[in-house]
């Protein structure tokens, strides 16, 4: 784990300075999580090994706290010092905690104003991924496309920039990383049409620096002569000559998930969501950068390469999920990799120096592909799995638009076992869509995708996977699609939630469940661990089911007396289990 | 945002029009009443106590009527243009329900009436419901509230009942 050493030994020797200004902020000191993944590698590691499958039994819940909103909570707290920072979904209010005194009390919360309007223009319920901190800061995403930059110490807002336009249809959930002096964010609305993007603010102003499409003419991708190499293609204007006529304008790329750096190689990571409209015989051809994975300097934005995962996207496949970096040995070589579960049900083993694909295997059930090519790195696709308005009802179509896995569910890598940690889904779909003309501030979708169960019995797993071969190690099933982040600790105990609103640890090496709890509403957030001023090791995790889960198991909303929905023929019984909530839980020995 | 009383008694009668037209009829109503002048802003002081009474009794306005109510060929137009127009894309197939709440449930945020699904869809809503009068005009959107009126609400959506006795 040499890689993996190095960026945390830079990262802990910057962090010292941070406070002085420019420097950057990196990987946390040991017991902090001060970014959304805990490091730039998106490991989800945490170092404290307190916790561990012996004594993981006697877990117990130790603290509990309402955020007073509904909605999807995804995405992790933060903690830096003694303190905790919680984001809520919409209408995106910051609580900071006390975690030196007793019961926790709220040093402070901040409640920004942001648009009810963008409540409609959220795809997928008004969720937020989280916060990050640098410089003194807590720096977040607004719904409404504003990123806020709020004193860690005190809570007034330092800065506001706004990033995103409502009315174009971007909403803005992600959770953004600090490299440098570069904040990343990007923005919402695949189903909007959006143009997509990604954006660096300067840390210390929130101005915006540098602004790089994901798709459309080589300038506004700041594809910059000489430095863009993309594994298996070249050619200029790819991302203008890959879509039919100016379908690109419209072709969405979304921006919505997570970031991750490598330092030694000056590289951010990001993956990209689906191309626009769902019919994809309105935009013939690869659509590049839809559904792909990109690298780009932090500094200007330079995009150095790019790889897309699926080519031509019909079905709604979105790359957001996150880009684990780790050193792995693959072959007897020692390999810099890039780890991604997509939604398309492969996961992928990348060089991370050059896109180049060194493994893809399927991690759950897929049908609409073969298996990925190495030496082209596209997909041997199922004809009769395409999908458009000339193609009718295309019934068996695995894994669902819902993903293999939620890109919103992030795993997380253990240098201990070697293993990566992910919820996965197992269900189908069946796909209709229609031609759609473009309206600005409408979805931009016209689909119609009823679900069916996977084989197997189950709906969701959480898994360990062996990246270097491609295979999975152990499996735990869930009856329902399994939603939550991943976290494995030093203790080799791997931590998730469940839709159906249980917490649970299991042992990271044989996936043996060692302790769960029901908290109240279902998980679809990411479990972070921490050590408490007290010197002991904790776990937070979130409840409050939402996200997709809003949508489609509406019948799990009770607060609006004039919305009442049907059951999901899916998990026509998830509702008996589990009720719509915002909660923040600690769990410790 | 309200409908000018003038304005919505316009925008039931209106035949269809290209919606620019529409929209610029929508938002001159009071022109169209009295042409020759410009709007007479009332002077303060109320004559009817019944314009100011507390507790919600709304003061008396022009009867906004639904030209189409209870027309099933109008409810299927309708049902294409719910989908046409993306309302299936937050509404859900059938209005039944994803970003936007659900429109066949019988139960309604901002009043059962036809004229209040009307302006919803006529002039948007605050969280997030566009407004669609622009483009649709008033006709069009008669055409909706025609659609979602047909829908029958199911009769047992109250009780969600997880076990079998
Ligand atoms: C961008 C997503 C979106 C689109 C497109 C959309 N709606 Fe809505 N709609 C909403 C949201 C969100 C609300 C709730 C607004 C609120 O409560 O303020 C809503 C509310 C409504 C209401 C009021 C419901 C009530 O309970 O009173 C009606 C009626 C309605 N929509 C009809 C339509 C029709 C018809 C169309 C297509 C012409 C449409 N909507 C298109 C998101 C949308």
């Amino acid at each position: 784990m040499a890689g993996f050493l190095a960026i945390a030994a830079i990262a802990s020797a910057t962090i010292a300075s941070a406070a002085a200004g420019s420097a950057p902020v990196g990987a946390p000191a040991d017991g902090e999580w001060p970014m959304p993944a805990g490091d730039y590698a998106a490991t989800r590691y945490s170092p404290l090994d307190q916790i561990d499958p012996a004594n993981a039994p006697r877990l117990h819940p130790v603290w509990s706290f309402s955020t007073g909103v509904l909605g999807g909570h995804e995405g992790q707290p933060l903690v830096v010092g003694d303190t905790m920072f919680v984001v809520t979904p919409w209408p995106n209010v910051l609580y900071a905690f006390d975690l030196s005194r007793a019961g926790y009390p709220l040093k402070w919360k901040y409640r920004p104003n942001v648009s009810r309007a963008a409540i409609g223009a959220a795809c997928c319920d008004v969720v937020n991924r989280g916060a990050v901190y640098a410089d003194g800061k807590i720096i977040y995403n607004l719904l409404d496309g504003h990123t806020v930059a709020v004193d860690a110490a005190t809570g007034h807002l330092v800065w506001e920039t706004k990033i995103a336009s409502v009315a174009d249809g971007e909403t803005v959930t992600m959770a953004p990383l600090v490299i440098g002096n570069r904040v990343i964010v990007g923005a919402s609305g695949g189903e909007f049409g959006i143009y997509g993007w990604i954006k660096g603010l300067d840390l210390a102003t929130g101005r915006v620096v540098w602004t790089g499409h994901n798709l459309g003419p080589d300038a506004g991708m700041l594809i910059r002569a000489g430095e863009f190499h993309p594994p298996y293609v070249s050619g200029t204007q790819l991302g203008l000559r890959s879509w039919a006529g100016d379908s690109w304008k419209h072709g969405g790329a979304p921006v919505w998930g997570w970031i991750s750096y490598d330092p030694k190689r000056d590289l951010l990571y990001y993956g990209t969501g689906n191309a626009g409209p769902y019919d994809a015989e309105q935009r013939a051809g690869d659509n590049r950068w839809s559904s792909s994975v990109l690298a780009r300097r932090p500094e200007d934005g330079t995009l150095v390469w790019a790889y897309q995962f699926t080519p031509h996207d019909s079905w709604d496949y979105d790359a957001t999920g996150a880009m684990i970096l780790a050193n792995l040995t693959i072959g007897g070589k020692r390999v810099p990799a890039l780890v991604h579960f997509d939604k398309n049900g492969f996961a992928y083993t990348l060089d991370r120096s050059t896109g180049r694909v060194l493994v893809a295997k399927p991690f759950t059930h897929l049908t609409w592909a073969k298996s990925i090519d190495l030496a082209t790195g596209r997909p041997v696709m199922n004809p009769a799995m395409q999908t458009g308005d000339t193609k009718g009802d295309v019934k068996g179509i695995c894994p669902s638009l819902e993903g293999g896995v939620s890109p919103a569910s992030p795993g997380a890598y253990s240098p201990r076992t070697h293993l990566f940690y992910t919820s996965t889904n197992n269900f189908c779909m069946d796909y209709t869509v229609h031609r759609i003309a473009y309206i600005k501030g409408t979805p931009y979708m016209g689909v119609s995708s009823p679900y069916t169960p996977g084989p197997g019995g189950y709906l969701g797993a959480f898994i360990a996977w062996d990246a270097t071969t491609g295979r999975v190690v152990w499996k735990d099933e869930e009856p329902y699609p399994s939603w939550s982040g991943a976290l494995v600790t030093a203790g080799n105990v791997a931590f998730y939630g469940t839709l159906d609103g249980w917490f649970k640890a299991v042992d990271a090496r044989t996936g043996k469940l060692l302790y769960r709890f029901k908290v109240g509403s279902g998980v679809v957030g990411a479990p972070i661990a921490f050590r408490g001023p007290d010197g002991r090791q904790y776990v937070a995790i979130y409840a409050g089911i939402g996200g997709d889960w809003a949508l489609l198991a509406g019948d799990t909303l009770s607060a609006d007396p004039t919305d009442l929905r049907a059951p999901n023929p899916l998990v026509n019984n998830l509702a008996s289990r589990t009720s719509q909530g915002g909660m923040v839980w600690i769990f410790g020995l | 945002m309200r409908p000018h009383p003038t304005q919505s008694r316009r925008a039931s009668t209106a035949r269809w029009a290209p919606p620019t037209l529409l929209l610029v009829l929508a938002v001159s109503g009071s022109r169209g009443a009295t042409p020759t002048h410009a709007p007479v802003i009332a002077a303060p002081g109320v004559a009817n106590p019944a314009h100011i009474a507390a507790g919600g009794l709304p003061p008396p306005g022009p009867v906004v009527r639904n030209p189409y109510r209870g027309d099933a060929a109008v409810a299927r137009a309708g049902a294409k243009l719910f989908v046409s127009m993306h309302c299936s894309d937050c509404h859900a197939d059938a209005a039944a329900g994803a970003v936007g709440p659900n429109l066949g449930d019988g139960r309604w945020r901002y009043g059962a009436s036809d004229a209040a699904v009307f302006r919803s869809i006529y002039f948007g809503r605050p969280r997030g419901m566009p407004a669609f009068g622009g483009m649709l005009g008033a006709q069009g959107v008669w055409v909706l509230v025609t659609y979602l009126r047909s829908l029958p609400p199911p009769s047992d959506l109250p009780t969600e009942r997880f076990t079998r006795h």
